[in-house]
């Protein structure tokens, strides 16, 4: 279970001072799928950062289970992250001087698993495990970067618009990826996305707007990345 | 146009590099365009060989120093163009797409040349002024009659404008090959790799393992630059351990701290260049939960093994450079001392090298530490 209390965080000094977020609590179950859904600046991503424990927050806690991850030390928190933790982002950040392979085994050798190749082939790619990441389409790094993220057997998967600069096809592709990853693994996923129509994918829907939460629902039936709109 | 004097600026290691060849040049090439002046005065048969002595170790000496350190600038320059265009590859991507022809933009590349004149010319001012004390010292020993300071425009315009003119050249030819690239592959951030995999890659490597090699193996210009700063380190410290006997103190002094500089300089901006090339990397590491040391090994420990062969080769050269100079130009002048491997001196400059390698392999490793991650992730 995460539990967030009352974080808040603020950007810039002085007169230029933002809060970004302002007082949000939420609790996400084990298992779950979250999608937060807001307009850009609405504060999503940031809030996504602080439950990550990229960033730490001015005010407020985040628990996994027993452990505030607001109080590790850096030290603590990158040894938090490399035990639980998986990302996926909007812009991919692989390594473009490694191979596909060599990609998913930096997420692969953290939890010392020999079975990497299982999940490129789980996400379709075991005919480019050679190839380097600038002779793959984007719809390609993407599923590269979601194989690296789950190599690492992580307990809780933070996506952030991971759709964001793909087309609707290759979008459907890499959500129906992490869909079945996520009903085979059975870890965790918040996504952070705009798309009104990714939320129904989701148990969990958390609408954001200006720093807060706006609305909390549950989808009775969640749609696979084909049957969603787009 | 994009490149402005601020892009210049950082080639500050390249005018150090010029700065240190045009002050060696300007002072033995003086030194030997006046004596030179004087032989006819000369009367003894001592006086004479003493003449052909120094003029060949002035020869030597600009010839070695002033080629080797004008090669490492053109490398230097040329390694700085290539990550310009890499890392502005999206800027010049679009100019081309917009019609602009691969010349028009190579040629703003021209200010990459003002670096070396600014080298050169601080060079050759500092030599300037130090020429008075250099004859004074000279003088003393009474072996030529008296050697005056004149100012040789020939040598300043073969040692400072010529060579910024010939760099700012090449800027613009090697600007306009790297140019050539398709505009899409330029704003796409193509990375070139080689189409045949290397057997390390079909072997089961872990991956930090790998990412030291391939840290190594994406920037080969900076093993040099890190092998040529060990070099220095090593070739300059021996040597002027080893002058204080064959020739003087301030040589020595001279030597020593040319060495230091270059060393010095070619090390910070080297580990410099590779942390900054790395920041992604670094930041995408720490945020799977690498640990800080482990990120710094990765990408610093690589080039370890190419500094102590750069050492090594430094240890070499310098031996040979001292026992050519003895056995060969000194071979007829009397009364000079026989050289001989000096393995005392060898094992301080070592054991200085590794103290000095290591505190700045720690400092880099600090400031990999600071590398914050959201505002690389964000980027």
């Amino acid at each position: 279970m995460i539990a967030v209390s009352n974080i808040t965080k603020f950007y810039g000094n002085g007169g230029s001072r933002n809060q970004v977020l302002k007082g949000i609590s939420l609790q996400i179950a084990d298992g779950d799928f979250t999608v937060i859904l807001g307009t850009s600046g609405s504060g999503k991503s940031t809030f996504l950062n602080v439950m990550s424990g990229l960033e730490r927050p001015d005010s407020g806690s985040v628990a996994y289970g027993a452990s505030d991850i607001t109080k590790l030390s850096d030290g603590e928190l990158t040894q938090f992250r490399k035990d639980n933790i998986g990302f996926i982002f909007q812009q991919y950040y692989l390594l473009p001087n490694m191979t596909v392979e060599k990609n998913v085994r930096m997420g692969a050798d953290l939890a010392d698993n020999r079975e990497y190749r299982e999940i490129i082939t789980a996400v379709g790619l075991e005919d480019k495990q050679k190839k380097y990441p600038s002779e793959l389409s984007g719809g390609e790094q993407q599923r590269v970067s979601v194989a690296r993220a789950l190599a690492k057997k992580p307990k809780v998967l933070f996506l952030d618009e991971p759709t964001g600069a793909l087309d609707e096809q290759t979008s459907r592709q890499v959500l129906d990826y992490i869909c079945k990853l996520h009903k085979e693994y059975r870890f965790t996923v918040v996504m952070v996305t705009h798309n009104q129509n990714i939320a129904e994918m989701a148990n969990t829907v958390v609408k954001m707007n200006s720093g807060k939460i706006s609305e909390i629902f549950t989808n009775e039936k969640q749609k696979a990345a084909y049957e969603i709109g787009w | 146009m994009m490149i402005g004097i601020k892009d210049a600026v950082k080639l500050i290691g390249i005018s150090v590099i010029a700065c240190c060849a045009v002050f060696v040049c300007t002072l033995f090439l003086s030194y030997n365009i006046d004596v030179a002046a004087l032989k006819d005065e000369i009367a003894t048969e001592v006086g004479m060989m003493m003449y052909q002595a120094q003029v060949s170790t002035g020869k030597v000496v600009a010839a070695v120093s002033g080629g080797c350190l004008a090669a490492t600038s053109a490398v230097m320059l040329l390694f700085y163009i290539k990550n310009y265009i890499d890392t502005h590859g999206k800027e010049l991507g679009i100019l081309k797409a917009l019609g602009y022809s691969n010349f028009k933009i190579a040629k703003h590349f021209w200010i990459f040349g003002s670096s070396v004149f600014v080298g050169c010319a601080l060079g050759y001012m500092a030599a300037f002024l130090y020429l008075p004390s250099f004859y004074e010292l000279q003088n003393a020993e009474h072996l030529f009659p008296e050697i005056k300071v004149q100012f040789h425009p020939i040598l300043a315009f073969l040692l400072v404008v010529v060579p910024a003119i010939g760099f700012a050249v090449l800027a613009i030819i090697y600007a306009c090959l790297r140019l050539k690239t398709p505009a899409l592959d330029l704003m796409k951030e193509k990375h070139e790799h080689k189409a045949k995999l290397s057997k390390n890659e079909t072997k089961d490597i872990p991956f930090l393992k790998e990412l030291t090699r391939s840290t190594v193996r994406g920037r080969k210009s900076l093993v040099f630059f890190i092998a040529f700063s060990a070099f220095c380190f090593s070739a300059m410290v021996q040597m002027s351990m080893s002058m204080k006997d064959l020739s003087s103190e301030t040589m020595a002094i001279m030597i020593l701290t040319i060495g230091l500089i270059l060393a010095f300089v070619t090390l910070f901006l080297s580990l410099s260049s590779v942390v900054k090339g790395n920041t992604k990397t670094i930041a995408m590491m720490r945020v799977f939960g690498y640990k800080h040391n482990d990120c710094s090994k990765a990408v610093l420990g690589g080039y370890r093994p190419f500094s102590y062969i750069g050492f090594a080769i430094g240890t070499i050269y310098q031996y040979a450079l001292l026992k050519i100079m003895v056995t060969i130009v000194f071979a007829d002048v009397e009364n000079v001392p026989e050289y001989n491997f000096d393995f005392t001196a060898c094992a301080i400059t070592l054991g200085l090298f590794i103290l000095t390698y290591e505190i700045a392999m720690y400092a880099y490793s600090q400031r990999i530490k600071k590398l914050p991650i959201k505002s690389v992730m964000l980027e």
